[in-house]
């Protein structure tokens, strides 16, 4: 315990400087106004502010991240709120309770809800991030390769079946992501592999300009069809941005129930924000006294799944910093810019940079604190972006992705990658295939090779290795346990 | 939709399957080396495309039609189009013409497709924006990018 506390104390050092303390307030910033465009989310906003961590250190630069992250969950439930328009998936279940508080003339109080249920379930996540981390790196520690590679492969598996869509599509996500990270010379022989004569592929591909490709292009792409969409409403009748005595009592209990809820499904792979915030709201229809009134602007239909959302990507922060295992496509993308800055979070990177592994998990204490600062008093003016139309934004997104394609490796080459991928990631979600597992599989392909590859060294090329590690072992139950859930869950939905 | 996935899936997965089955035995160490992640890639993505193309040849398990909307929404292909070909060519030309100028033009081009016959919001906004991320970038971040003309003009 008192190691956790001095750890945390360390941590603060880091986080509560100037320069840290301006990029959450600025990443904070920014995160919350991205997260209110509509069909823009967290990914895509770390996705397109990647630059601004180019430059930074790596600490500043994971803080900053988190810093957007939180801001754009905070930011997500605004267009949900003001205009029933979600900002992404996990804010869709915003627009049950929000909207209607909206149109009720509540419009305050569901922006003072929602900015203090995440604070809430932002600040009981950190709790369980700041106790479990430890004891998890520090078991993570004495995994060998083969322990690796049966974690790696129940990510993978995990993400596909956990999460909502097909299975084989999600199989078929993941071996295309595999097999772009398995592009250029193989590190281990020196043998060039599948660039079938483009030498600017040698190298490889880098996996960030996917990301910006499919996260950003493709949402520029799918959203040039609403591009008149003008969104009008009345700051006036928004009024008081504060919540009444009978406002807490109604949401205190569910958001203290939401969170825990949030949490744990933010650890899983695959489930994130969508999961938490409709299973929460499954959870308060189930308990409440009054089920009927919600979806008609119960203020805790609202309170609810802002606390879970923000407990999920606390939940999030677990695998990600102590296995490097990304388990959203949100933490993929901010484990892939942090590879481009040289730290590889995972279990080690407690023990070799504890100031950047505990400078994060207080950074996002501190976020927490400013972002709602930033959401209350400031919620009214924020609001007024939803009012630039569509047709100028876009532009501004896709410049920005594009200018931050150019700093990666300063490669006109990858403008051509970058805006295939927006062109294929369009295409896939015209055939439902999901994005995300893409997006990790080709984060985390090479290390999965690698650890299949020493695995195979070290028992002389027998398979049996995996088996017979207890720990690998389990992880190979966990990833077919996992198919098999996802298999007997597709043949219920069918029937 | 599932059997056009499937089709893709099993299509690509073969070409990388052949072009991991061609690549060289190691001979002593790692034997199995470059070529066993990769075939077991291949594998599972074509066994994928061909049970998702089974399951929708199934009497009524068949997926509803693919639809790209090629000829419904020419107009979004085209922008789309233009989009990515520019985006390209933004790429290609900008170690050569420098930062502002290039971006400039390219959010012009851009805010035009997008944003029709607001020519003046438009030009405003794409000169904004350059100078504004040159602002950012290349004064205050310190981040280098390409000089042309206009930046060498620039006392920053």
């Amino acid at each position: 315990m008192q190691e956790i506390f001095s750890n945390l104390g360390l941590g603060f050092q880091t986080a509560m400087t100037w320069t840290n303390i301006m990029w959450v307030f600025i990443g904070g910033s920014l995160g919350t106004v991205i997260g209110m465009l509509p069909g823009l989310g967290p990914a895509t906003g770390v996705a397109i502010l990647i630059p601004i961590t180019f430059g930074m250190n790596p600490a500043t630069a994971l803080i900053t991240m988190c810093a957007v992250y939180y801001g754009a969950m905070f930011g997500g439930s605004r267009a949900s709120i003001m205009i029933n328009v979600p900002g992404d998936a996990s804010a869709i279940v915003s627009c049950f309770d929000g909207y209607p508080m909206t149109k009720n003339g509540r419009a305050g109080p569901a922006l003072a809800i929602s900015a203090i249920a995440s604070f809430i379930g932002g600040m009981i996540g950190m709790f369980f991030l700041v106790f479990l981390t430890q004891p998890i790196a520090s078991a993570a520690l004495k995994f060998g390769p083969a322990e690796m590679f049966s974690l790696l492969l129940f990510a993978l598996v995990a993400t596909i079946t956990l999460s909502e869509g097909s299975l084989l599509k999600g199989l078929i996500a993941i071996a295309f992501g595999l097999m772009l990270s398995t592009i250029g010379i193989d590190a281990m022989t020196g043998i060039v592999r599948f660039t079938y004569g483009v030498s600017s592929l040698n190298d490889g591909i880098d996996f960030l300009v996917i990301i910006i490709g499919v996260y950003a292009v493709t949402e520029v792409f799918k959203n040039l069809k609403d591009i008149n969409a003008v969104y009008k409403f009345d700051s006036k009748s928004i009024g008081k941005v504060w919540i009444t005595k009978d406002d807490w009592k109604r949401s205190i209990w569910p958001m203290l129930r939401s969170s825990p809820l949030g949490f744990v499904i933010g650890v899983l792979p695959g489930m994130g924000g969508t999961i938490a915030t409709f299973m929460s709201y499954a959870l308060e229809k189930n308990l409440s006294k009054h089920p009927e009134q919600l979806g008609k602007g119960a203020i805790e239909g609202l309170a609810a799944p802002e606390a879970a959302n923000n407990a999920c990507s606390c939940g999030a922060m677990v695998p990600l910093l102590t296995l490097g295992i990304p388990g959203s496509g949100t933490t993929a993308v901010m484990l892939g810019a942090l590879m481009m800055l040289g730290v590889r979070p995972g279990p080690t990177l407690f023990t070799d940079h504890p100031e950047i592994a505990w400078g994060v998990i207080a950074s996002m204490l501190v976020g927490n604190i400013i972002l709602i600062i930033i959401n209350l008093p400031l919620a009214i003016p924020l609001v007024q972006i939803l009012r630039v139309p569509t047709r100028i934004m876009l532009p501004i997104i896709m410049g920005l992705a594009l200018i931050g394609t150019y700093f990666l490796n300063y490669s006109s080459f990858d403008f051509i990658i970058v805006m295939i991928a927006g062109v294929i990631g369009y295409l896939f979600s015209k055939l439902e295939i999901p994005l995300p597992p893409l997006v990790l599989a080709l984060i985390l392909g090479g290390a999965t090779e690698q650890h299949l590859r020493n695995s195979m060294v070290l028992s002389d090329g027998n398979p049996m290795i995996f088996i017979q590690k207890p720990i690998s072992a389990v992880f190979l139950v966990l990833a077919a346990g996992s198919l098999i859930y996802a298999l007997i869950r597709g043949k219920k939905k069918a029937a | 939709m599932n059997f056009m996935t499937g089709i893709i899936a099993v299509a690509i997965g073969g070409i990388y399957l052949i072009t991991a089955m061609l690549l060289p035995q190691m001979r002593m160490g790692d034997r199995l080396g470059p070529k066993l992640f990769p075939t077991i890639i291949g594998i599972v993505a074509m066994a994928s495309g061909i049970i998702l193309m089974i399951q929708d040849k199934r009497p009524g398990k068949a997926s509803k039609k693919a639809d790209f909307g090629f000829i419904k929404h020419k107009d979004l292909w085209l922008k789309i189009l233009l989009t990515t070909l520019v985006g390209i060519v933004y790429g290609l030309v900008m170690d050569s013409m420098g930062f502002i100028l290039p971006t400039a033009l390219f959010m012009l081009f851009i805010s035009m497709l997008i944003n029709k016959g607001r020519l003046v919001q438009n030009i405003i906004v794409a000169l904004s924006f350059a100078v504004i991320c040159y602002g950012v970038f290349g004064v205050a971040l310190k981040l280098s990018l390409p000089r042309g003309f206009i930046e060498q003009m620039l006392p920053f």
